[in-house]
């Protein structure tokens, strides 16, 4: 089966700096991919760029066999390509109901003048948005937190709600950016599992990003090894952690960071 | 006081009104501020004059009725606004501002080198057609629409685009569409109070929509607070009239309102408001806000207690 | 050609004017990141310091220039201690500071108005108003004077800037606030300073604009056009503040000069749209890119 995502010879380069060299890589239908490397290495910038924030300097973009480059970010969340962010960014002001309630809009399709004449088409799709969102937060067991100011959440839920806001745009990639980041052992297995069961409820593919060995090893099918922007190595955990080149430049120093 | 005297100054508060709720949903919903709405009130204002003043008047008008005068201002007003969003949306942050204050300017000046439209001298023979019944009528609908908007999903695409725009994007909103969509309405709401105000003046002079107006505008919806309908009906109501209801101390009533304006932004920047809105749902939303706020404070309280026993 | 060289000479006094305003929107937009639109409020005042400490006074001319430039100064940081110190300290959006330094501009112009009332001043003649014939040109006095004391004063500035060490702490805080703040600056005092600078520098353009025109309360939205060239310039960058401040001066004298003056006021704001949409960050302002 043909990859849902293919990456070719990509590369960023912003003035003289590379930030991502001559990339290639492939997500296929259905997995889990893992994108690590040390600090700097270009794995948000491989994210921005998939997700049209930056415009590739070079190199190719395939989604389901389309090419992707040159498109306005929202046209490729439309694709169905979306992702959560390193620094959070949810609409802070607004409650996690209404964060969810907002990224539902895809569903609906009513028009200006039916929303400010209030027609019906504007009431059912309005209530099969609120239902949509509803549930939702009902599976990721967000529900008790439904009208809590988003920006009043504990870290590890405001997370958890830029996945499910992520997931209300009924992706078909789901790309998360350090999703473990700042949570604890307990909190990281939790995680693990929820990846692995909305790849599953959702029918999705994921690529993620993730300085916790442990998520990755424990989660992702194929991994991706960058390092200052180049891909160094790629296969399954297994492989990975073998190479030669990846003990060198990223998992001696971070497991021998880990065990101190 | 007498009724002629209060409702004059609420006909004014209501043309005001008009033009905060359309800057209402450019900055309060959309998170754009602008220095240059009025520049689109004279729009309105000189478009309204020409299309219905007496064609026997000078500056000759068009003589055709008050209604076409409303809608041809309100459109002219919007078509502007369309090529300033076209240029100057993409600017971040306050270069987007300067760059209203560059346009409002602009178009002051424009109509004050415009002979035909009476240059700096203005335009006296506007007829008086703005009554306090169609300013009312217009209010309730300027509300309403407004109202059915924001609970819109096309209402929720621009607060998205407020609190977060690269998220935002990212969820699938189209935000340069949506910010123009809202600087289009928000000029055309400005458009339509500027018929009203020079149909109730009578007199349109390019001075009367300088920046200090267009701050005025910016300034009231920032005291009914961002973000909320019924804050900048209040802020509009209140500002309008406290002004003139302190005419007995005319030389010192803009000395209160600078006053009063630094006052407001170092003490409550919220606003009357503060994003809230004075109608059932609004009062409901806010009181489960505050239970929602409780009790994730008591689970995680408990949370954390039973971590501490294991 | 002598029409234009007279024009040119009218054009840089009055650019140099421009420059001595728009160096003190530049300063503090370097430092806090926002358009101190409070500042024309500072100027006018300036210009009723000079004006007072002239006519009631009696004083003579330098003193009642370095009086009107100092209390400037003291009001600048009056305007900064109010209007946006408590701002600061909560770290709100650069939108309050513009709200608040607008309410600001609307108290100062209107405890002119209800104080001193709103008519217009002349101000004394300080310089005798025969020009200096040099060939077939003639200079004004004032002109000249203006342009030489402002150059004097710019220079002053940038050497301030750049040889003190609250000056280099001004360098580094325009660079990065936070940054400066944890490496021991002490950034109250830099932005102290900043107000101080512009403020004092308001004094001397405002008097200087009341002696070339006249005094009168909205004094403060003329010297809009000096925040314009400031943007035109590249807003916090003060060489490109005095670049902007004298080109949009000589364009605006060779407009009236050879169109029409009605076109004067709008060549400034054609200037500053045209720059925003073109290049935004002006001649030499800094441009950054965002990261995700």
């Amino acid at each position: 089966m043909a990859p849902i995502l293919s990456i070719r010879n990509l590369t960023k380069k912003f003035g003289g700096l590379t930030a991502v060299g001559d990339v290639s890589f492939d997500v296929p239908e259905g997995s889990i991919v893992g994108l690590i490397g040390p600090n700097g290495a270009g794995k948000t910038t491989i994210f921005n760029l998939i997700t049209g924030v930056y415009k590739p300097t070079s190199g190719t973009i395939e989604f389901r066999e389309k090419s992707i480059l040159g498109l306005e970010p929202y046209r490729i969340a439309d694709m169905g390509i979306t992702r959560t962010f390193q620094n959070i960014r949810l609409f802070k002001n607004l409650t996690v109901f209404e964060n969810v309630l907002t990224a539902c809009h895809m569903n609906a399709s009513y028009s200006f003048a039916e929303a400010i004449l209030r027609l019906p088409r504007f009431r059912t799709q309005e209530k099969a948005l609120v239902a949509k969102a509803e549930n939702l937060l009902e599976i990721m067991g967000l529900m008790g937190y439904r009208d809590l100011v988003a920006n009043n959440l504990p870290y590890g839920l405001q997370r958890r709600l830029e996945i499910v806001r992520a997931l209300a745009l009924n992706p078909v990639l789901l790309l998360l950016d350090e999703p473990a980041a700042g949570m604890n052992p307990d909190e990281t297995e939790q995680l693990m599992r929820l990846i692995g069961r909305i790849r599953n409820d959702f029918s999705l593919s994921v690529l993620v990003i993730e300085h916790h060995m442990d998520l990755i090893m424990g989660v992702c099918e194929h991994i991706v090894v960058l390092n200052f922007g180049e891909k160094i190595a790629e296969g399954t955990a297994d492989e990975v952690s073998r190479s030669p080149q990846v003990i060198e430049a990223y998992l001696g120093t971070s497991l021998e960071a880990a065990d101190a | 006081m007498s009724w002629t005297y209060i409702q004059g100054i609420l006909m004014l508060a209501g043309i005001n009104m008009i033009a905060v709720l359309g800057l209402s949903l450019l900055t309060g919903f959309t998170g754009l501020f602008s220095f240059g709405h009025a520049g689109f009130m004279a729009i309105g204002a000189y478009v309204g004059a020409w299309i219905s003043a007496s064609p026997a008047s000078t500056p000759a008008g068009l003589g055709l009725p008050f209604i076409l005068a409303i809608v041809g201002g309100g459109a002219a007003a919007g078509i502007v606004s369309y090529f300033i969003g076209r240029i100057s949306l993409n600017l971040k942050g306050d270069y987007f501002c300067i760059a209203t204050l560059g346009f409002g300017e602009a178009i002051r000046l424009i109509f004050n080198n415009v002979n035909r439209f009476g240059g700096a001298r203005g335009w006296p023979g506007v007829p008086g057609r703005s009554t306090f019944l169609v300013i009312l009528i217009a209010d309730v609908i300027a509300i309403l629409f407004l109202a059915n908007l924001v609970k819109s999903r096309h209402g929720r695409n621009m607060i998205a685009v407020r609190e977060e725009e690269l998220a935002a994007q990212i969820a699938g909103i189209n935000v340069f569409r949506y910010k123009m969509i809202s600087l289009i309405i928000s000029a055309v709401y400005a458009g339509v109070a500027g018929v009203f105000f020079a149909h109730y003046m009578t007199f349109i002079q390019p001075k009367m929509f300088s920046l200090t107006k267009s701050t005025e505008l910016t300034i009231i919806v920032i005291f009914g607070g961002l973000g909320s309908i019924s804050g900048s009906v209040l802020g509009a109501l209140v500002l309008t009239a406290l002004p003139e209801l302190l005419r007995a101390f005319e030389i010192w009533r803009l000395v209160f309102y600078g006053a009063a304006v630094i006052l407001i932004m170092v003490s409550r920047p919220k606003g009357l408001m503060g994003g809230m809105e004075l109608t059932p749902s609004g009062i409901r939303k806010v009181l489960a806000e505050r239970n929602a706020l409780r009790e994730a404070k008591t689970k995680l309280l408990a949370d954390a207690q039973s971590g501490e026993e294991d | 050609m002598v029409q234009f060289l007279q024009q040119l000479i009218n054009g840089l006094s009055i650019g140099s004017v421009y420059a001595l305003m728009a160096v003190g929107y530049s300063l503090v937009y370097s430092i806090m990141n926002f358009s101190n639109f409070a500042h024309g409020g500072v100027i006018m005042l300036g210009a009723y310091f000079g004006f007072f400490s002239l006519t009631l006074l009696k004083l003579p001319f330098v003193v009642a220039f370095l009086l009107a430039s100092v209390g400037t100064l003291a009001v600048a940081i009056i305007v900064e201690r109010i209007a946006y110190k408590p701002l600061r300290e909560r770290k709100a959006p650069f939108l309050y500071f513009i709200i608040s330094a607008m309410g600001a501009s609307i108290l100062l112009e209107n405890i002119v108005i209800a104080t001193i009332g709103p008519t217009f001043r002349t101000y004394p003649e300080v310089f005798s108003k025969v020009p200096i014939t040099l060939g077939p040109l003639a200079i004004g006095r004032l002109d000249l004077i203006i342009f030489a004391i402002s150059a004097v004063c710019l220079t002053l500035l940038i050497l301030f800037i750049e040889k003190t060490k609250i000056g280099k702490a001004i360098q580094a805080a325009s660079y990065n606030v936070k940054a400066c703040a944890l490496m021991g600056v002490n950034t109250d005092r830099v932005i102290l300073t900043v107000f101080g600078l512009g403020g004092f520098l308001a004094g001397v353009a405002g008097v200087f604009f009341g002696m070339k025109y006249t005094v009168y309360p909205q004094i403060g939205n003329i010297t809009t056009k000096s925040f314009i060239a400031a943007v035109f310039g590249g807003l916090g960058s003060l060489p490109g503040a005095v670049l902007g401040s004298v080109i949009l001066g000589t364009i605006e004298t060779f407009v009236a000069g050879y169109l029409s003056s009605q076109f004067r006021d709008l060549i400034a704001f054609v200037i500053l749209i045209a720059v925003l949409v073109l290049r935004p960050t002006g001649i030499m302002g800094k441009v950054t890119e965002d990261k995700a």
